[in-house]
C-alpha cells in the first residue's frame, strides 16, 4: 500500500460565520491548504476532491456542495464527491481520501470539510442535528444528542465517581488551549472559581442535560478546514513545497445505532475498535502517542474516548485529568488546539480541524505555550452519531 | 347529536419482535436476525411475533434536558433509558419528580404532535404505583 502524506493545511476561524456562503468557506480553507502546499497554480493536476459535510440539506438548504466548491475555485473538470458520516464526516472525508490514493487511483487528493450550523436558530439546530438518532426510538421520543451525552456521563459518575468538578476541569484544561489557537471559536480562558468553585458558579454554568452544564458542552460553530494529501512514493511528492507529515494509520468502525441496544451503554466499542484498527496499521501503541485530539462535543466523551483508546484504565481517566497530565506540558496533552469545547464543532468540518491540528503540532507550528515539545506521533478520534460511527487517525513526523 | 362512543379508539402502542425461528427478542425492528439470519419483511412481518412493549421496567440512567429541540414549548423534559423484565431496553420520557437510577417505572406509550410533522408514539416511563 502506498504511504500517504500530508503536505498541505487550511482551516477557517470557527466561529458565527452565518452570514457567508458554504461553499465561499470551505473554498477559502481549501485554498489556504493549496497555498500551505505551493501548489495554488497547479490545483487541476490534483486528482480527486472529496469533500465531507454533514448536513447543508437541513442547515443551508443546500446539496451537492462538492460540485459548488470545485466551481467556486475554477477547479472544473477535477472529479469530486461528498462523504457524509454526520460529525464523523471529516474525518471519513480523510479516510476516503486516503483509500483513493492507497488504491493508486489517485496521487493528489484535496479533502475539504465544513459546515455552517447557525443560519438557524439553536432551537431549530438542536432538532436538525438529532436527525441523526434512531428515527424512531431515539428521535421521535424528543431526544437530541446532549440528552445522551447527559444520560452517559450520569453511568458513568454513578459507576466510577466522576464528579461535576472534574468536567469542568476539562474546561479549564481545554479553553487554556483555546485562548492560544488562533482558529478557535471561543479565545477565552475560564477560571474552575466561575464555572465550579465560586458562588455564582451554577449561574454562569447552567445545566443542558443534567449533569452536562454549558461548560460540558461545546458550541454550535461554522467553518471549514482542509488537507492536500499525496502519495509519499509517487514522484509527485517532490511537487510540494512542504515536507509530508505521514497518515501512520486511519481507520473507522460502527456500533448499534441505538445507544440503548449496546450490551454495556457505558462500552463504546466503535472507538476502541477504530482504535485498534489504526494503532495497528501505524505499528504502535497507545505508549508511542505524543497528544492527542479527542471529539470532546461533550467533556464525558474526551474521558470516555482516553479510556478506550488505551490511554488510560477504564474510569481512571479524569484522576489523571486532575493530576493535570493532560494539560499542555503534562505527559499526554488531549485537545491541544482546545477540542470542541474551545475551538468549536462545525458538526461536518471537526474530522479535518483535528487533523490540522496533528500536521500543525507535529510540523511544530502551533502558538506559543500551546506547542507540544517535539511530539511523534498524534492521534485523533472524530465521533460520529453517539458513537455509533467513529473514525481515528494516526499521523507521524518523518 | 353524534355517538362517538362508536368509534374504536385505540391506544397507542410501540411494537417490540420476536424471531419466530430463533426467539431473540428485538426493540426496535431489525432488518435481520443477528442471530439465526432471518430476514423480516416489514409489509408482512411474516415469520416474526410482534407484541406491544409496555409495562415494569428498570431505570437505567436519566437526564433533565434543557433547550429543547424545535417543537417543545416546555423549560425542561426529563428523559431515560430503561430495561425491561425480558432483557428489552428502550429510550424514552420520564416522568417522575424525583429520578433514581434502579428505581422501578411502568412503561406507558402516549401520542405525541409535539415536534413538526405527523403525530409519532412516545415512551413515557411512570412510577411504579
Ligand atoms: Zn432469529
Amino acid at each position: 500500500m502506498a504511504k500517504v502524506g500530508v503536505v498541505g493545511i487550511g482551516h477557517t476561524k470557527f466561529g458565527n460565520l452565518s452570514e457567508f456562503d458554504l461553499g465561499d468557506i470551505m473554498a477559502y480553507a481549501a485554498t489556504d491548504a493549496l497555498e500551505d502546499a505551493g501548489f495554488l497554480e497547479k490545483r487541476k493536476e490534483i486528482d480527486q476532491v472529496i469533500v465531507g459535510n454533514m448536513a447543508s440539506g437541513l442547515f443551508c438548504h443546500q446539496s451537492a456542495v462538492a460540485s459548488s466548491v470545485i466551481s467556486k475555485m475554477d477547479m472544473e473538470p477535477v472529479p469530486a464527491e461528498l462523504v457524509e458520516n454526520g460529525p464523523a464526516s471529516g474525518a471519513s472525508a480523510i479516510k476516503i481520501g486516503y483509500m483513493a490514493v492507497a488504491s493508486g487511483m489517485a496521487d493528489i487528493v484535496l479533502v475539504i470539510a465544513g459546515e455552517v450550523m447557525r443560519k438557524v436558530t439553536g432551537w431549530t439546530g438542536t432538532e436538525y442535528v438529532a436527525t441523526m438518532l434512531h428515527p424512531q426510538a431515539e428521535y421521535d421520543m424528543g431526544l437530541t444528542l446532549p440528552g445522551f451525552g447527559g444520560m452517559f456521563t450520569r453511568m458513568y459518575m454513578e459507576k466510577y465517581g466522576l464528579t461535576e468538578r472534574d468536567l469542568a476541569l476539562l474546561a479549564v484544561k481545554n479553553h487554556a488551549n483555546g485562548a492560544k489557537n488562533k482558529y478557535a471559536h471561543i479565545q477565552a480562558e475560564c477560571t474552575i472559581e466561575a464555572i465550579a468553585d465560586g458562588p455564582e458558579a451554577n449561574v454562569v454554568n447552567t445545566y443542558v442535560a443534567e449533569p452536562l452544564r454549558m461548560y460540558s458542552t461545546c458550541p454550535v460553530s461554522d467553518g471549514a478546514a482542509a488537507l492536500l494529501l499525496v502519495n509519499m512514493d509517487s514522484p509527485k511528492a517532490k511537487l510540494f513545497s512542504k515536507k509530508p507529515i505521514r497518515i501512520a494509520g486511519i481507520a473507522s468502525a460502527t456500533d448499534t445505532h441505538c445507544v440503548h441496544n449496546r450490551k454495556d451503554p457505558l462500552k463504546l466499542d466503535a472507538v476502541r475498535i477504530a482504535g485498534e484498527k489504526a494503532y495497528a496499521m501505524a505499528g504502535l501503541t497507545p505508549k508511542d502517542i505524543s497528544f492527542a485530539e479527542l471529539h470532546d462535543a461533550f467533556s464525558i466523551l474526551e474521558l470516555a474516548i482516553s479510556e478506550e483508546v488505551g490511554f488510560f484504565e477504564r474510569g481512571k481517566s479524569f484522576l489523571a485529568v486532575r493530576k493535570g497530565e493532560t494539560e499542555i506540558d503534562g505527559r499526554l496533552p488531549i485537545n491541544t488546539s482546545g477540542g470542541l469545547k474551545s475551538k468549536g464543532h462545525p458538526v461536518g468540518a471537526t474530522g479535518v480541524s483535528q487533523a490540522v491540528e496533528l500536521v500543525r503540532q507535529l510540523r511544530g507550528e502551533a502558538e506559543e505555550g500551546r506547542q507540544v515539545r517535539d511530539p511523534k506521533y498524534g492521534m485523533a478520534v472524530n465521533f460520529g452519531g453517539f458513537g455509533n460511527n467513529v473514525v481515528a487517525m494516526i499521523f507521524a513526523k518523518e | 347529536m353524534i355517538d362517538f362512543s362508536m368509534y374504536d379508539f385505540k391506544e397507542p402502542e410501540i411494537m417490540a419482535y420476536k424471531c419466530e425461528k430463533c426467539g431473540t427478542l428485538y426493540y426496535p425492528a431489525p432488518m435481520i436476525c443477528g442471530k439465526c439470519h432471518s430476514r423480516r419483511d416489514p409489509v408482512s412481518d411474516a415469520h416474526w411475533e410482534t407484541f406491544a412493549l409496555k409495562g415494569p421496567c428498570t431505570l437505567l440512567t436519566w437526564t433533565r434536558l434543557w433547550n429543547l429541540p424545535e417543537g417543545y414549548n416546555k423549560k425542561y423534559l426529563l428523559f431515560g433509558i430503561v430495561q425491561f423484565d425480558n432483557g428489552l431496553r428502550a429510550s424514552g420520557r420520564l416522568e417522575t419528580d424525583n429520578p433514581v437510577t434502579g428505581m422501578p417505572l411502568v412503561a406507558t406509550v402516549v401520542s405525541s404532535d409535539e415536534r413538526p410533522g405527523k403525530p409519532v408514539n412516545v415512551f413515557v416511563f411512570k412510577e411504579a404505583e
